[in-house]
């Protein structure tokens, strides 16, 4: 192998527009330690201890993680399900993915606004409710946003992944998957098993690294959980945000900690990704 | 092959333009519609004063501004570098390509709350913390991440032999990338600088982390208005924010894959 000018330069770029995050990056474990940052005071585990044993970082990382699997699960099936019905070339499927991927577009914290108006306690559903004679007043509305649950939340989030995944799971089963059908069918198989033993399997490994992204981002994601997430439990954006821009300087610290437990999650899910791959082309 | 029955997919085709078009209904309804309030289904009159703020309202009008010179910089900056080091990690051989790959992904790849708490250092360093070139510069470092993963999936087929061909014919390497490979990626690039404007136009926790409250752009001010309770004109500044994503969708339609991941 030849390193050149053209290579050494094809190096150097790429590592530059990493460095700021980088560096950005290793401040924060540098600042999280008490190495750097507003409390300095030599390095110290105090602060990783003191949000290792705060009820509130695990309340917020299980709430977190909630969020991120039922959403991505649920934007993940209605892909599937968009991808398995609108996949023939006449007019009605190729309108049905257009409409499918409309949202991509459109950003998140218009999403989240939308399932405020929709959601909220004297929103649309609750004015549908009244109306139907099934409550009378606002307060009868069960809470969908700012709920423990996170319905609010995950309505958003689902709204604006289904595109996303539909997109990839269109693409997978028009490149990939009629020919495996094909044979399926023309050796017996029934819809059920054609859907399970051929279309799954091709769809499942096409979205993978779609289905990891979107995990990834949703547990990061700042301005949804900001509009729609409640007090308490807080999310762990939240709880980053609201420890980072607290008044008390020595909470600062503790906002680098589950910055990177944030970074964590989004490397652990990136590593999932990779071993699944990695064991199911063993198995092949 | 059709294995779905034609009655069903219509009724599901029905179910899915309602779960589609009831967000931004309910947004065009909540900017135009007056006295909106429970248990009132529809608006008891309808206005367009939500939207005369965006002339008379200054903070709304700002905000707007402020996206679009962010976004337009960014989506400007993000184009150029983005197909610099695409073009030359295209030309890296196989092992070195992935490191470079890797560190083109991190900027995306990182949460972006993250990632603007460490940039904030270097940006207060400067001492560019609240002001629009600090903003424009955090948006920049994601959005060439972005550019840059898109420009080595475009140089990865670019057959090079026309570039060889100018070469041979004489031409300089500035005069072979001026003449040659920047005409043909013409499309390319208007379509990276879209993207980096998309990327820039929908930020939120880097414009708060970096901008501390003195740069607004259109996204943080939909949040301002959920949270003072003014649900007409984040509705507006909503739909503002949602137009150009759309648009762009509607022009480069065939494109959509390539700005998909942007928008996750």
């Amino acid at each position: 192998m030849t390193v050149d000018k053209h290579s050494t330069v094809g190096l150097i770029l790429p590592a530059l527009i990493a460095l700021p995050p980088l560096i950005g990056l290793g401040y924060a474990v540098t600042a999280s330690l008490g190495l750097v940052g507003v409390a300095p005071g030599g390095s110290t585990s105090r602060y990783l201890r003191e949000v290792i044993a705060n009820h509130t970082t695990w309340a917020a990382l299980g709430w977190t993680l909630w969020i991120t699997i039922a959403s991505t699960f649920l934007a993940t099936l209605a892909a599937v399900f968009l991808a398995a019905t609108f996949r023939a070339e006449s007019k009605a499927d190729r309108f049905g993915r257009i409409v499918a991927v409309l949202p991509l577009p459109v950003p998140h914290v218009v999403a989240a606004l939308s399932s405020l108006l929709i959601l909220g306690q004297s929103g649309l559903l609750a004015r549908v409710a009244h109306s139907a004679g099934i409550i009378s007043t606002p307060a009868q509305m069960p809470p969908l946003v700012y709920d423990r649950l996170g319905v609010g939340l995950i309505f958003a989030l689902v709204w604006k992944e289904i595109p996303f995944l539909a997109l990839i799971a269109f693409t997978v089963l028009k490149n990939r998957g009629g020919m495996l059908e094909e044979t399926a069918r023309s050796l017996g198989a029934n819809g059920i098993h054609t859907f399970f033993y051929a279309t799954w399997p091709v769809l499942w490994r096409g979205m993978l690294p779609g289905i990891v992204a979107v995990a990834t981002f949703v547990a990061g994601s700042y301005e949804t959980a900001a509009l729609l997430a409640p007090s308490r439990p807080l999310a762990l954006p939240l709880l980053t945000m609201e420890r980072y821009t607290a008044t008390a300087m020595d909470l600062r610290p503790g906002a680098f900690v589950l910055a990177g437990f944030t970074l964590l999650l989004s490397l652990a899910a990136v590593a999932a990704y990779g071993a699944t791959i990695g064991r199911t082309d063993r198995l092949q | 092959m059709r294995t779905t029955p034609i009655r069903w997919q219509s009724s599901l085709l029905l179910v899915l333009v309602l779960w589609t078009a009831l967000p931004i209904s309910v947004l065009v309804i909540s900017s135009i519609g007056s006295g909106w309030f429970y248990p009132h289904l529809v608006p008891t009159s309808w206005s367009t004063a939500a939207w005369s703020e965006l002339v008379s309202d200054r903070r709304l009008s700002r905000s707007l501004l402020t996206s679009l010179w962010l976004a337009s910089l960014t989506g400007g900056i993000a184009s150029i570098v983005g197909f610099e080091i695409g073009r030359r990690v295209s030309r890296t051989p196989v092992p070195l390509r992935y490191f470079a790959l890797a560190a083109a992904f991190l900027p995306v790849a990182a949460p972006p709350l993250a990632l603007g708490i460490g940039l904030q250092y270097f940006v207060l360093r400067a001492g560019l913390g609240g002001t629009l070139t600090g903003v424009w510069l955090a948006h920049s470092a994601v959005a060439i991440g972005y550019t840059t993963l898109y420009f080595i999936g475009v140089f990865a087929v670019f057959d090079r032999r026309v570039e060889e061909e100018a070469r041979s014919l004489g031409a300089s390497p500035l005069a072979t990338l001026a003449r040659v490979t920047l005409p043909l990626h013409r499309r390319q690039l208007a379509e990276a600088l879209l993207l980096g404007f998309l990327v820039s136009w929908a930020q939120v926790p880097l414009t708060l982390l970096i901008g501390q409250g003195a740069v607004e752009s259109l996204a943080t001010s939909v949040m301002s208005y959920v949270h003072a309770g003014q649900d007409h004109l984040a509705s507006v500044a909503g739909l503002l924010l949602a137009l150009p994503g759309l648009v762009l969708m509607g022009v480069v339609g065939s494109s959509i894959r390539r700005f998909a991941v942007a928008t996750v």
